[in-house]
């Protein structure tokens, strides 16, 4: 909302400076966007009277004119406006004035003929971003006046942001009622006298949902001149208001919705006939709108008003061509109604339109401004247009001034609530001022708000009232009573450190992904996708982390960046029979070298094994064995994939990119795990076991088996045997190669043994080895290797 | 006798001329071992009148302890000599990298959440997480948003069908919570939150910490001083200026938002602030008694405050980062500027 202070003088005395008021209304929830000045900076121009008007004896463009600007003589300009004539009011900048971007007059010979001066347009006084000719100014001006004087060109406009609960500040009247209550100082109320119906012509109403549009108001006028000049005064406060100028009839409607709040429609009357009709649209039925470009189809959600054979406007959102104003109109009928802010709520948006009344009639109008703005729209047409105006015709109910039902305000609650006391006379003043009707009751008050104010229905919305108005920052602070610091889980955090620790970086990425993507990464997931997505490339919700990891290692690689350890927590969604699971994961990715470049050490790049020792690192919390047993995955390459498993239960995915979509993503190769993050982060509370106060010996093992089976099968077997004496198991070496079939391999395991009562002794180990090689070559025919 | 000076002065040679441990025992053992000839001088006292003998005897054990000492010098010397060597030779240049795997780096955002909810657990604030795919009645329902309201409009909701959205804000789990726990309650929310806009400064999916504490005796007071406090801690500066303007949130009344003094310019007016000196920095209000009544709690017997804060505005005032969109590039360039501790 665009608010002129010279325009707010209309109902009250404004002293304080444009950055105050706008900081008071800040202060009271108005926020303050920015303040500009009415006009841009100039000076030396008056207001001149164009006398007479000669051709330019060297140019068929220009005219030499003579300009009375409150000198002596008339002053002698050269101008080329094509609407110059004899006897016209206009601006004129005399020698020594300064216009709009440093602008200097001087005199001049334009092609041979002295100028004195220039004769000025509105869009040369920066005050429109273009015009036709020289400003007319009213011929009822001051000549030789300064301009800015004249034209009150030394106002401001406080730009104001409205939250949509204050619909009654959409009025120039209700900003003023606001100010009048913020700054203590008296309102005057200056309400439109009824004007004198002349004409003998009425206008059929029908209202076919009394709900949806309570109260539906027209009148005729007739004889208006719709060529006449809308005042400069009027145009003026548009302009500063933000609305273009068009005609007079448009301009009054649009002026009065300016100062009062209330949205109005002109209809050609001759277009529209004898009848108007409030009714819900039927399907099929369409509407060209205003200027004609664009034709609406209607359904029965559409409001509309409808002349007896078919739909003339979108109600309170916008009018239709076809029964528009325009020059040759000298009757019309106008509109002047309330419709409910549900029968509208999101009907033009629902049509791509947002309009000055909708944005008015959606967020509440007060429907008392009905008779006001009528009347106040009539006398403004009578005084510019001239002709005369029919008996206005109503269909609904003529609203009271103030809601019916009085809101029950305690002052126990606004201690309550506020966490202070205040005095019955604040309480009451402010209440006043803001146009309630308070009634002292045993505990409080009875409050009636006016009708403008939809956000005033309960206790509380009385109560910040009185904050607001009384200002928060003069309201108490504390700080409430202590209580036991919250517990913060430690497990997210300590893992996180943990990764960090391991050079590893946090990246957040989008939670939407491209379908494409989904589809490669994940190709069994159908994932959830947006309806609205802002762009194909975040247009699913992500079945997984990786998709991100991966785009992330391939933007960092692109950057001279090879050498990337990334991990990301957050949630996967993945729709499924019984609805969504939106799972935490943590995730990460490991590219390039696995030890940084050094003067001393050989760099070698990543594998799979970096990134299974990066999951076991993070599992070592995880409260049953981990596994790992190799499965594909359609993102892994076939060969280095495994599923993650705790205590059988699979929690995650460790491997190596699938070369196929290192290529598709144009990424160098990477290594990924994913996670259930819930199941790495328990952090179960460690629970005592005893010591041993003997020695332990180690016992080395080479065997031999097939290259085809996996070690982790082989300390699985031997786990499996639960042999109390061995309290450790390592694997130290693997080879293949000289000395063996090509198709076998050599584990060597060191087998530590140790017991509670007694130092081993030989005969102990033997027993322990004997049985070891005995289940395994039972199991997967592992032999001593000679 | 004369034969006896001479040894010794042949033995100090011949120790000087010693340049290691195995010269020098040889020395040693040619002139004070059992077949040496200083020790051999003993042998001959035997054939000195007995008078004299004890004198010669003095001398010649004289000579003896005269070599040995000689020989432990030079030993020791060697010994000094060897080690000096060796410390030489171990010489490193202290300047070469040291070894190490270099440290990692946590999120500019996750250092910025672990800050504010640290805050707020000194306060007895627990942590609650609630979906992001959000139903439209904990998104707007239960929070005093009915359909067709124009708060909604300014939402700039994603959705995927006519019940669920990408949740708008965290202010869906001040629901959940209440929907699970009776009062009195204190707990913030931190999380992803989405809204379908982006430009140089909106992204669709952003952070988000909702706070809500609900209690018997719970003022406007409290939100001022709760919120007061943590600004002051969250930019270390114990005389920030804040204020609180009058706002507009369906789901509490009165509401609030919170401006501080611009932490770039200390509220002289800068780029930054707009030039009106003040960041706005959360939102927040009462708990509306329609959303209490949502929840089937008492609002006659409970008041609450509730608020919500921007993290990626924090992060960006805190860190000094001026363009939103570094915060989902993850370029490791800017994520490692924040290192594990921030």
């Amino acid at each position: 909302m665009r608010i002129s202070i010279q325009w707010l003088r209309d109902w009250l005395q404004i002293d304080e400076t444009p950055e105050e008021l706008g900081h008071r209304l800040t202060m009271a929830g108005l926020e303050l966007d920015a303040i500009e000045a009415a006009a841009p900076a100039f000076s030396g121009v008056r207001v001149g009277r164009v006398v007479k008007v000669e051709p330019h004896p060297d140019a068929d463009r220009l005219r030499v004119c003579q300009v009375e600007a409150g000198e002596d003589e008339p002053l002698t300009i050269v101008c080329g406006a094509p609407n110059v004539h004899e006897g016209m009011v206009a601006p004129v900048a005399v020698v020594g004035a300064v216009l709009p971007d440093n602008f200097k007059i001087k005199k001049s010979k334009l092609r041979g003929v002295a100028s004195a001066g220039m004769l000025c347009s509105a869009r040369e006084l920066g005050l429109a971003e273009d015009a036709e000719g020289l400003l007319a100014l009213p011929e009822e001006l001051e000549i030789g006046a300064d301009l800015r004087a004249a034209l009150g060109l030394d106002d401001h406009i406080l730009e104001v942001d409205l939250t949509p609960n204050r619909a009654d500040c959409l009025g120039m009247r209700g900003i003023a009622r606001e100010c009048s209550a913020l700054l203590d100082r008296p309102l005057n109320e200056h309400l439109a006298a009824q004007t004198a119906v002349e004409l003998d012509a009425g206008i059929a109403i029908q209202v076919e949902d009394a709900e949806a549009c309570p109260l539906y108001a027209a009148r005729v006028l007739d004889g208006l001149d719709a060529r006449a000049s809308t005042p400069l005064w009027m145009t003026e406060r548009l302009r500063r208001a933000g609305v273009r100028p068009l005609s007079a009839i448009v301009d009054v409607t649009n002026y009065v919705m300016l100062e009062l709040g209330q949205p109005l429609h002109a209809f050609d009357a001759g277009r529209l006939g004898e009848t108007v009709k409030v009714r819900w649209a039927r399907p099929g039925e369409s509407l060209t709108l205003l200027g004609g470009d664009q034709e609406v189809e209607l359904d029965e959600q559409d409001l509309v008003i409808a002349s007896a054979t078919a739909p003339v406007a979108l109600a309170g959102i916008m009018g239709g061509a076809d029964s528009a104003v325009d020059d040759d109109t000298t009757r019309v009928v106008l509109e002047c109604a309330h419709f409910a802010p549900l029968a509208l709520a999101g009907r033009a948006r629902a049509h791509g339109l947002h309009t000055d009344a909708s944005h008015r009639f959606e967020r509440g109008v007060d429907p008392t401004l009905v008779e006001q703005a009528m009347e106040r729209a009539t006398r403004l047409l009578l005084e510019i247009c001239g002709g005369q105006c029919g008996p206005v015709e109503s269909a609904g109910e003529w609203p009271s001034s103030h809601f019916e039902q009085p809101i029950r305000l305690r002052r126990l609650r606004i201690q309550r609530l506020l966490g202070t006391m205040f005095e019955d006379a604040e309480v009451e003043r402010i209440l006043g001022a803001l146009a309630c009707r308070v009634e002292s009751t045993d505990d409080g008050w009875a409050v009636r708000a006016p009708r403008a104010r939809f956000d005033l229905e309960r206790e509380e919305d009385l109560i910040e009232e009185l904050a607001r108005v009384h200002g928060y920052d003069r309201l108490p602070q504390r700080l409430p009573s202590p209580v036991a610091p919250a517990e913060r889980p430690p497990a997210l955090r300590a893992l996180r450190d943990q990764l960090a620790r391991q050079g590893f970086h946090e990246v957040i990425s989008f939670s939407f992904i491209d379908v494409e993507a989904s589809r490669a990464f994940y190709p069994t997931v159908e994932p959830l996708a947006l309806a609205n997505p802002i762009s194909s490339d975040l247009a699913v919700m992500r079945p997984g982390l990786w998709p991100g990891l991966v785009a992330t290692a391939a933007y960092n690689q692109a950057r001279q960046q090879p050498d990337l350890r990334l991990f990301e927590h957050g949630l996967r969604f993945v729709p499924d029979a019984s609805g969504l699971r939106q799972e935490p994961r943590l995730a990460g990715l490991l590219g390039g070298r696995a030890n940084p470049e050094h003067w001393d050490a050989p760099s070698r790049r990543v594998d799979f094994f970096d990134a299974k020792g990066v999951v076991e690192g993070l599992c070592v919390s995880v409260d049953a064995p981990l596994g790992f047993r190799a499965e594909k995955h359609p993102a892994l390459h076939d060969g280095q994939s495994a599923r993650i498993l705790a205590g059988g239960r699979p929690i995650g995915w460790v491997g190596r990119l699938h070369p196929a979509l290192c290529k598709q993503f144009d990424v160098e190769p990477v290594y990924l795990f994913d996670l259930d993050a819930q199941s790495v982060l328990r952090a179960p509370v460690a629970q005592f076991a005893p010591l041993s106060p003997y020695p332990s010996i180690r016992r080395d093992l080479a065997l031999v088996v097939k290259a085809s089976v996996p070690a982790g099968d082989v300390l699985g077997a031997i786990e499996e045997l639960g042999l109390e004496l061995v309290q450790d198991v390592r694997l130290f070496d693997v080879y293949q190669g000289k000395g063996l079939n090509p198709d076998e391999k050599s584990l060597a395991l060191g087998l530590i043994l140790r017991a509670f009562d007694r130092t081993l002794g030989e005969q102990d180990v033997a027993n322990v080895t004997d049985k070891v090689v005995e289940h395994l070559h039972a199991r997967f025919q592992a032999t001593l290797r000679q | 006798m004369e034969q006896l000076q001479q040894l010794v002065a042949e033995a100090r040679d011949r120790i000087e001329a010693a340049t290691d441990l195995k010269a020098l025992d040889d020395v040693r053992v040619q002139y004070l071992g059992k077949k040496g000839s200083i020790t051999a001088q003993l042998k001959e006292l035997g054939k000195l009148p007995a008078e004299e003998r004890p004198a010669a005897g003095q001398k010649v054990n004289e000579a003896k302890t005269e070599v040995a000492g000689l020989i432990e010098a030079r030993k020791q010397a060697l010994a000094d000599s060897a080690l000096a060597e060796q410390l030489a030779r171990e010489q490193v240049d202290v300047t070469l990298p040291g070894r190490r795997l270099p440290e990692g780096s946590l999120h500019p955002i996750t250092h910025t959440l672990e800050r504010i909810e640290a805050f707020f657990a000194g306060l007895g604030f627990r942590v609650a997480e609630g979906p992001e795919v959000e139903d439209d009645f904990h998104n707007f329902e239960a929070l005093n948003i009915p359909e067709h309201h124009p708060a909604r409009a300014m939402h700039d909701t994603f959705y995927f069908d006519a019940h669920r959205v990408l949740r708008t804000h965290t202010s869906p789990v001040q629901i959940r919570t209440m929907e699970q726990q009776k009062p009195p309650l204190r707990v913030i929310a931190p999380g992803r939150v989405y809204r379908c806009d982006s430009d140089l400064t909106h992204s669709p999916m952003f952070h988000q910490v909702e706070g809500l504490c609900v209690d018997t005796d719970i003022t406007f007071a409290d939100l001022r001083g709760v919120l007061s406090a943590f600004l002051q801690s969250f930019f270390d500066r114990d005389d920030l200026a804040t204020r609180f303007r009058p706002s507009y949130f369906p789901f509490t009344e009165p509401s609030a938002e919170v401006d501080i003094q611009c932490v770039h310019c200390g509220g002289d007016g800068c780029r930054v602030c707009s030039h009106t000196g003040w960041l706005e920095v959360m939102g927040c209000g009462m708990v509306h008694p329609n959303v209490l009544g949502h929840v089937g709690i008492d609002p006659e017997q409970y008041t609450g405050f509730a608020f919500g804060l921007g993290v990626e505005r924090m992060a960006m005032l805190r860190h000094g980062v001026n363009d939103l969109r570094l915060f989902f590039d993850n370029d490791i360039r800017f994520i490692r500027q924040f290192g594990r501790t921030g």
